[in-house]
């Protein structure tokens, strides 16, 4: 058996030089929080907090407007308390992201508003963290408790053109699609900037050039295939029926408008 | 640069969606006519790429990162009015989906990132490349177009922000509202956008336009369509100025402090004016007082003379080569 030559026996430590590349993790870790938030609402096999879909969005939009207009703490209070209910009855999972995007948007609104405070302003920086708590709880549980695809749906019962809706369904499957693939790109990347990159605005400028071309052959493939199973350019989309769930809701939601009209 | 609810008086979006409904129509309309109708899964998946766009995070000095808009961008490549389509359905997917972005503010995102970003960097950037037709033009064109496309709509947000507490106080005088006055919203919001994002943003842009160019030349070509006027950035200024008008004339029927409105809003409609267009950047302007403001309006003042003299040079370079 031959002798292994000296040279391979040596060790060869290799130490690249360090670069300060946090732009490329920070991208992948939006892009694998995005997909992950995609893969979420696409493994929710029935709706939680079950009421149809038309009547969540349309709740969601008229507490954000009641919450808005408020001038009272009563009332801004009693949407927190009904906001902490729903939450409460969510499964850990799903109310431990809830409540991470409320508290992320009321710290926010806290720390923009801290200087307001300082120079006298009292009334802001209580209402407005508050405020901006209870509206992303509502928001979050409207988009964390209903699959998109019924929930683009349901913008189809307030008038919103087929067209738009057809838009919105490709878009949020699509940036499903690309997302990946951009995912891929920014590792492609991390895993050929060993040591010091010189160029990271130009492989960056790349790997979303790319992503552009690719988006330009991904819609030609989607429109060729549209049109062999005979798109002809119209879409509908179905629609939801309400139940007694939902008359339920509303007569809650009638509560709520005479309450905040009762403690303004 | 996402508007959250709560910051905006809820009157204040109801103006700004109402001022939006006019361009979404106009923009669907267009997008109609240069698009065949069943080529329309294309905005779908412009709209998805728009998303995306806006994750990525770009290097800055010093090691830490931010991420660009691409608005300017997305309009080069596909068009303004798409642009504008593409960025409204990103928009309304982050509010709804993300939590990114008010639902309520919605239409004031909008008109910020989807109508001023796009269309004030694509004419910006097509005015530039009409002028200088080189290839340096046409790059020269997309940095100012992306830049001043980006610090138009951070203006623009600052705007929206400051005049929450001169229209909307409770009786005790309390904003109610964003507290912050023009004074010191324009400086917070401008200055980042005008000396970090900004420059970013016109990187990012350019850097994108140049690989998309070269490894696909027919995809990156110039759109078809009228030649651009000198009185675009006026036509701007005064779409833009629109919807302030109409919150200003608020002050009518409200309870806030006659004397504050004409003190402070007096000078909006130049501040404006200073940055969107050209032709308006007179030197008689009365910022006397407001030191914050006459910070923003020279940096205005710098940056418009810095795009001139770049465009100069690149002109005079042009010359003697198309003599020899």
């Amino acid at each position: 058996m031959a002798d292994i030559p000296q040279w391979l026996t040596r060790p060869e430590p290799y130490e690249p030089p360090k670069d300060r590349d946090r732009f490329l993790d920070r991208s992948i870790v939006s892009f694998v929080t995005l997909l992950s938030r995609f893969r979420s609402q696409s493994a929710l096999e029935r709706d939680l907090l079950w009421v149809s879909p038309v009547s969540k969005l349309a709740a969601a939009v008229l507490y954000v407007v009641l919450v808005s207009l408020a001038r009272q703490f009563g009332f801004v209070y009693l949407m927190l308390a009904y906001a902490a209910v729903l939450l409460a009855l969510l499964p850990a999972r799903e109310l431990r992201r809830c409540l991470a995007g409320a508290f992320a948007a009321a710290a926010l609104a806290y720390l923009i508003l801290l200087p307001s405070a300082l120079a006298g302003s009292r009334y802001s920086i209580t209402m407005i963290p508050a405020k901006a708590f209870v509206c992303v709880s509502f928001v979050n549980l409207l988009s964390r408790t209903t699959r998109w695809d019924r929930l683009t749906g349901a913008l189809r019962r307030f008038r919103f053109p087929d067209l738009f809706i057809f838009v919105i369904d490709i878009t949020i499957k699509y940036i499903a699609l690309l997302g990946e693939f951009a995912l891929q790109m920014l590792y492609a990347l991390r895993l050929r900037s060993v040591g010091r990159n010189r160029g990271k605005y130009g492989s960056l400028a790349g790997a979303a050039g790319t992503l552009f071309l690719k988006s330009r052959a991904m819609s030609e493939e989607l429109y060729y295939a549209m049109e062999c199973r005979g798109f002809t350019g119209e879409y509908r989309t179905a629609r939801v029926r309400p139940t007694w769930r939902d008359g339920v809701f509303w007569a809650l939601n009638a509560g709520l408008v005479l309450a905040y009209f009762a403690l303004s | 640069m996402h508007i959250p609810d709560n910051y905006l008086s809820p009157v204040t979006c109801a103006v700004m969606t109402a001022a939006m409904v006019p361009v979404w129509a106009f923009a669907i309309k267009k997008v109609k006519k240069e698009l065949p109708k069943a080529k329309l899964p294309q905005l779908g998946i412009g709209a998805a790429l728009t998303f995306l766009m806006m994750m990525y995070n770009v290097p800055l000095p010093g090691g830490t990162s931010g991420h660009a808009v691409g608005g300017t961008l997305i309009a080069i490549l596909m068009g303004p009015s798409a642009a504008c389509v593409c960025v409204s359905v990103a928009l309304l997917l982050q509010a709804l989906l993300f939590g990114d972005g008010g639902i309520l503010s919605f239409g004031a995102n909008c008109f910020n990132m989807a109508f001023v970003l796009p269309f004030a960097g694509y004419y910006l950037y097509k005015f530039i490349r009409e002028r200088v037709k080189s290839k340096s033009g046409e790059y020269a064109g997309a940095i100012a177009g992306s830049y001043f496309g980006l610090v138009f709509a951070a203006l623009l947000t600052a705007v929206e922000f400051g005049l929450q507490p001169l229209l909307f106080r409770d009786a005790a005088g309390q904003p109610l509202y964003c507290p912050y006055s023009l004074s010191v919203s324009i400086p917070a919001m401008v200055i980042p956008h005008l000396l970090v994002a900004g420059p970013v943003e016109a990187a990012f842009t350019v850097l994108i336009l140049a690989f998309v160019k070269k490894v696909s030349p027919d995809l990156a070509e110039p759109l078809p369509g009228k030649k651009t006027r000198g009185v675009w950035g006026l036509l701007l200024a005064l779409v833009c100025a629109a919807p302030l008008g109409l919150l200003a004339s608020g002050t009518a029927w409200g309870e806030w402090g006659m004397d504050e409105i004409a003190g402070l809003a007096g000078y909006t409609p130049a501040g404006m004016a200073s940055g969107f267009s050209f032709n308006a950047l007179l030197p008689d302007y009365s910022v006397s007082g407001l030191p914050e403001v006459l910070g923003y309006i020279l940096s205005a003042v710098l940056g418009t003379a810095i795009l001139v003299i770049v465009f100069k040079l690149i002109a005079s370079r042009k010359k003697p080569a198309g003599q020899h």
